[in-house]
């Protein structure tokens, strides 16, 4: 009994990391068609401005971290205009030599990776310059939960409560809003969701907003648990690709999916194995194995099963 | 050229060897072209003398790397990060079978089980890739992964249970003790390019000492670029294009897409295994650090700037990023290296060479040179 | 450029094929020296030229930067003192960006083109094991000090930073003594993190204790629950942690969180990353450092007026930590002053015979290092034997003393027989294979 709690706090623990790791970047990667190899730094902004709201500005933890989601939209935002739609370099562009300068990202996947590659080293570096190699922590809110000998951080039970939440509240501002309407109207057909009066380009930048905003949320909430150092972005890139892709189409159903079901791999392999090495391994080679036998990952494989029984109906 | 009279013949063999480098495939078809080329390589046969080419070969021996991300991407759309995996295990393989193996004919035997073990490789993930039906990005984030299992394994070899024979396979801090790189067959001849010094006499400057090692990389290199050229410019290399651009149609043409598409794989990796055979037996060391992300991204950032439809834009990419990453120095130095990147990419999305070549030859440019968009990436919809 | 290639071509030719012959045989015998007959015009100039390759950015910034900063001071502390034998000191310095391939082009520039006569370089074993070969092969002087694995046996290559065995050796049996005999581990899933664990089990053997559970985490893995939990399965007496690297420090925050209060000893956390001065307490609570040095070490060379903290913060105000690393490029370069002023000349080999005379710091001839007591190279195994502390933090993250005492080399020295002042040797040695209880 007390292993099995074990092992449902650690899995707990992990489907908490890989669907914060991820769901940034699954609604930019989903909607946008645009990976982002700098979602790690994005991560980044949100975990040091959160930091930074507390140790200089004296914000109580929750509203310091509602800062720091809030700096990395604005910052997302900034970054959509200026790279990935390239609409602020096209605007001074046509005022100076009268036509477009750069052709958006959107759904050119090598040239996005390059782009944001190169954002990545700029973004590291400047933290670096900016604010040395690493900045004082926050500390963990809340105690622990202990049963029998053992005990868990609350937080890390919290922080798996709160991936929960921000998957509900993706599903229900994609399906309930007419925001969300719009999205998934231009992720469907853009040519014909413009035709129908969507302001394609402003869903867009508010999809990268948010993308980004929630990027942040995860560097805010895992903030009093990490080393602050410029590069602590890294830890979560992995995980983050493969769960998005490992997902597939539907954003918020495929973070949650890939999210269960890789971190129940981890988590099982790590305890029987007593091993942390093997569970990340394992949790690798599933991913691989779900990405040959579920072609378009787990929520296209639901797809196409669904749409096969609907034609044989 | 049905016709060719006696006289002729010389011209004859010379078209013919141009014909078959030659085609809508490979930027440079013209006469000018190849003057500019041979003038190249002059000077890269040039450049020990007056640079240091002991650091030069680096970029001989990545550029390889490079073409080989350039076959498999720019030539069959299969965007792989998994080069460098090929890349590890041929240098890998290269460091297991020479500390076994220490003599000439062993190093010799060691370098071409290395290449051959990474085609291997390649060859069992593309097959397990391609024939299970993956595609697009699916492709790209398995490679990935690849490079990641790689990299976690490799990492915690370090104990001595993990050994191959004599070999240590080391772990994080890498293998120690690969032999230098001595090819030939023990007794008979051998010649050691590695921490060598070969004595040339230049007419002009006298006795010059320079790094054998450089004109082997050297000499690797462009073979694979000509080698390259050829495939791609021949009939298969016509249909890796067309796989390229439309698989599905390609496949309703007849052609047997899988089987393409795991050939150029093939090839790929065994060409990103030689190049890692040779950057193993270079630096006499290779470690995990080879599986990761970083160094995975790189090649992709490389083939990217250059023109990925491009094997010249491959080559002059690789050897040109990857020299101003050593020499900048300071603090602002990845600063600007990352700005630059993200100005290049945004402004010549197509890389530089087709873009300097279509700057060249007007506005007659070949289809397949143009820089379209990316294929669709097939995520949003089912 | 090209003249300065010739030069050193000439050089290295001449000695190259003596090393490589005798490097392709692997019976490391080849007398180096040799080699190094061929005068360098380059190196017998008035300066001393000091090449040092730290990292100031990348993935070991943090504990690079340091290095970087105790080194520059120590030059321009002699430098205004009257150089070396009143020769100014050059420094030579570039960030190889925590990059091994970097280490490598630049190890090689500084070879030939910038021809250092010493060379201190890296942090991580593989960047030491990286730049091996083109060390090796020039024959070059060079300084490692990171703590590390231990076992090194080069005969150019000194690695001054505490072994494992040290560190361990010194924090283990008090541990042992305060609170009982069984040790959980946990270790970085790599060569550092398994050979100091192999360490943990021979000197638990040594001490009458007994490792009731071992544990490796991957560098890249930040998330401990399961590891917690193992520990309080366990229920060890104390834990020896030997975790490495940012993605690792966050244990420390999630077992206070989690609220496992075992006492830790560690060799490689507080002293390198300074997680007391970044983590909120009581994160490091009860941690045990078992290091040479630490910036709190209470001796009147280190934290006195005047001492070397003050100096350090004095030229860089705005540091964040002096770090265990520092302290030995600190005291290596004194080492090296001392060593090329018996030896009266630039030339390498001459140094490291005089190197291998033996050169103490901490006497009437030379100064103490901030680590305290006298302190020695020993001229065999090219080893330091260090003053070891153990040091631990409390609930307010203040750093006390708790024990100290000098700690020989012994590993080298004693069970394999290294001597370098006999044999030319390359190589490095692990436990496992001379203790039984290693395995």
């Amino acid at each position: 009994m007390v292993n099995g709690l074990n092992l449902a706090f650690q899995f707990l623990d992990s489907f908490a990391f890989v669907v914060l790791a991820a769901a940034g970047l699954a609604i930019i990667f989903g909607i946008m068609g645009v990976i982002n190899l700098a979602h790690g730094e994005f991560i980044l902004v949100g975990a040091y401005a959160t930091t930074f709201a507390v140790t200089a500005a004296g914000l109580p933890l929750p509203v310091a971290m509602v800062v720091g989601s809030l700096v990395t939209a604005l910052f997302g935002i900034a970054v959509e205009r200026t790279i990935i739609s390239g609409f602020v370099p096209n605007w001074i562009g046509q005022r100076t030599v009268g036509r477009d300068l750069i052709e958006p990202l959107y759904d050119r996947l090598a040239d996005s990776m390059v782009a944001t590659f190169g954002l990545s080293l700029v973004m590291v570096q400047s933290a670096r310059i900016l604010f040395g190699n690493s900045i004082e922590t926050v500390g963990t809110p809340f105690g622990n939960v202990a049963y029998g000998e053992f005990s868990y951080s609350t937080y890390r039970l919290v922080l798996a409560g709160v991936s929960i939440l921000v998957l509900v509240a993706a599903y229900y501002v994609f399906t309930r809003t007419t925001f969300g309407t719009r999205v998934r109207a231009t992720m469907a057909d853009e040519q014909t969701a413009k035709a129908l009066g969507v302001d394609t380009e402003r869903t867009y930048m508010l999809t990268f907003g948010i993308g980004s905003g929630l990027a942040g949320l995860t560097g805010a909430l895992f903030a009093p648990v990490l080393s602050m150092q410029p590069t602590l972005g890294d830890q979560f890139l992995i995980e983050a690709f493969v769960a998005v892709v490992v997902g597939g189409p539907s954003v918020v159903l495929g973070t949650a999916l890939s999210g269960g079901v890789l971190g129940a791999v981890s988590a099982t392999v790590t305890n029987l194995t007593d091993s942390t090495t093997f569970g990340r391994i394992a949790l690798l080679l599933a991913a691989m194995l779900a990405l040959r036998f579920l072609p378009g990952g787990i929520t296209g494989f639901i797809e196409r099963v669904r749409s096969r029984r609907q034609e044989g109906e | 050229m049905a016709a060719e009279s006696a006289t002729g013949a010389d011209r004859g063999a010379l078209a013919r060897i141009r014909g078959r480098l030659e085609g809508p495939n490979t930027v440079g078809n013209s006469t000018g072209f190849w003057i500019g080329f041979a003038v190249a390589v002059l000077a890269l046969v040039a450049y020990p003398l007056v640079g240091n080419g002991e650091s030069f070969s680096l970029f001989l021996v990545l550029a390889l790397l490079g073409l080989s991300l350039s076959l498999v991407w720019g030539y069959s759309g299969v965007l792989s990060f998994g080069q460098v995996v090929f890349f590890g295990v041929g240098g890998y393989t290269f460091g297991v079978v020479s500390i076994n193996l220490p003599d000439p004919t062993g190093i010799t035997a060691a370098a071409l089980t290395g290449v051959v073990v990474g085609g291997i490789t390649a060859a069992l993930l593309g097959y397990f890739m391609f024939y299970g039906g993956v595609r697009d990005v699916y492709v790209t984030i398995i490679t990935l992964v690849s490079t990641m299992v790689l990299q976690t394994f490799m990492a915690q070899t370090a104990g001595s249970e993990w050994t191959i024979g004599e070999a240590a396979l080391g772990g994080f801090n890498g293998m120690p003790a690969i032999p230098l790189l001595e090819l030939g067959i023990t007794g008979v001849v051998s010649y050691q390019f590695v921490f060598n010094t070969l004595e040339l006499f230049v007419p002009g400057l006298g006795t010059v000492e320079v790094d054998p090692f450089y004109y082997l990389a050297l000499a690797a290199l462009v073979a694979a670029y000509l080698g390259l050229r050829v495939l791609v410019n021949s009939d298969f290399g016509r249909v890796m294009v067309a796989v390229r651009e439309d698989q599905d149609r390609t496949q309703m043409f007849g052609y047997d897409v899988k089987r393409v598409k795991l050939l150029t794989f093939t090839v790929g990796g065994a060409l990103a295994a030689l190049s890692g055979v040779l950057y193993a037996a270079r630096n006499v060391y290779i470690d995990p650090q080879v599986f990761a992300l970083w160094f995975a991204t790189l090649p992709v950032i490389w083939v990217s700037v250059g023109g990925r439809k491009s094997l010249l834009g491959a080559v002059i990419a690789t050897i040109g990023i990857e020299y101003f990453r050593l020499s900048v120095q300071g603090e602002m130095a990845l600063v600007v290296l990352g700005a630059l990147l993200l100005v290049f990419i945004l402004a010549l999305p197509g890389g530089i060479v087709p873009w300097i070549a279509g700057k060249i030859s007007g506005s007659a440019v070949p289809v397949s040179e143009l820089d379209d968009a990316d294929a669709p990436a097939e995520v949003s919809e089912s | 450029m090209s003249g300065d290639g010739f030069s050193r071509r000439q050089f290295v030719t001449a000695g190259g094929a003596a090393l490589v012959s005798g490097l392709a045989g692997c019976s490391g015998g080849g007398d180096g020296g040799d080699g190094g007959a061929a005068t360098d015009t380059m190196s017998s100039a008035d300066t001393v030229k000091i090449g040092v390759l730290e990292d100031q950015s990348g993935n070991f910034a943090l504990v690079g930067d340091p290095k970087y900063k105790a080194s520059m001071l120590a030059i321009e502390e002699i430098n205004n003192d009257g150089g070396i034998d009143g020769k100014q000191i050059e420094p030579v310095a570039r960030d190889p960006q925590s990059d091994n391939q970097r280490y490598q082009e630049l190890t090689r520039e500084f070879i030939s083109e910038e021809e250092v006569d010493v060379l201190w370089a890296g942090y991580s074993s593989a960047t030491r094991e990286a730049i091996r070969p083109i060390i090796n092969r020039n024959e070059q002087l060079y300084f490692y000090t990171t703590q590390y694995e231990g076992g090194v046996c080069d005969k150019t290559t000194f690695a001054v930073g505490p072994t494992a065995r040290q560190q361990l050796g010194s924090v283990l049996p008090y541990l042992v003594e305060e609170f009982g005999p069984k040790i959980y581990t946990i270790a970085a899933d790599y060569n550092f993190g398994q050979l100091s664990a192999d360490w943990v089990k021979v000197l638990a053997d040594e001490n009458d204790a007994e490792v009731v559970g071992e544990e490796f985490i991957p560098l890249s893995e930040s998330s401990f629950g399961s590891v917690i939990n193992n520990i309080q399965d366990a229920e060890p007496d104390f834990v020896m942690s030997m975790l490495v690297g940012a993605n690792h420090t966050s244990f420390y925050e999630q077992k206070a969180s989690a609220g496992l209060d075992v006492p830790i000893g560690t060799s490689t956390a507080m002293a390198q990353g300074y997680e007391h001065r970044r983590l909120d307490p009581p994160a490091m609570e009860n941690i045990y450092a078992g290091v040479n040095y630490m910036e709190e070490v209470p001796t009147e060379s280190n934290t006195g007026d005047g001492g070397f903290v003050d100096r350090y913060y004095d030229m860089y105000p705005d540091a964040d930590y002096v770090n265990e690393e520092a302290e030995t490029n600190y005291f290596s370069t004194y080492m090296y002053k001392e060593a090329v002023e018996q030896a009266g000349t630039l030339e390498q080999p001459e140094v490291i015979e005089a190197l291998e005379s033996g050169i103490s710091l901490g006497t009437e001839r030379a100064p103490e290092a901030p680590e305290g007591e006298t302190i020695e190279l020993d001229g065999a195994t090219h080893h330091v034997d260090h003053h070891m502390w153990v040091l631990r933090a409390d609930g307010e993250h203040n750093i006390e003393e708790v024990t100290n005492r000098k700690i020989p080399e012994q590993f080298l020295s004693n069970t394999v027989g290294c001597d370098l002042t006999q044999e030319d040797e390359q190589t490095q040695y692990t436990p496992v294979d001379y203790f039984e209880e290693a395995e």
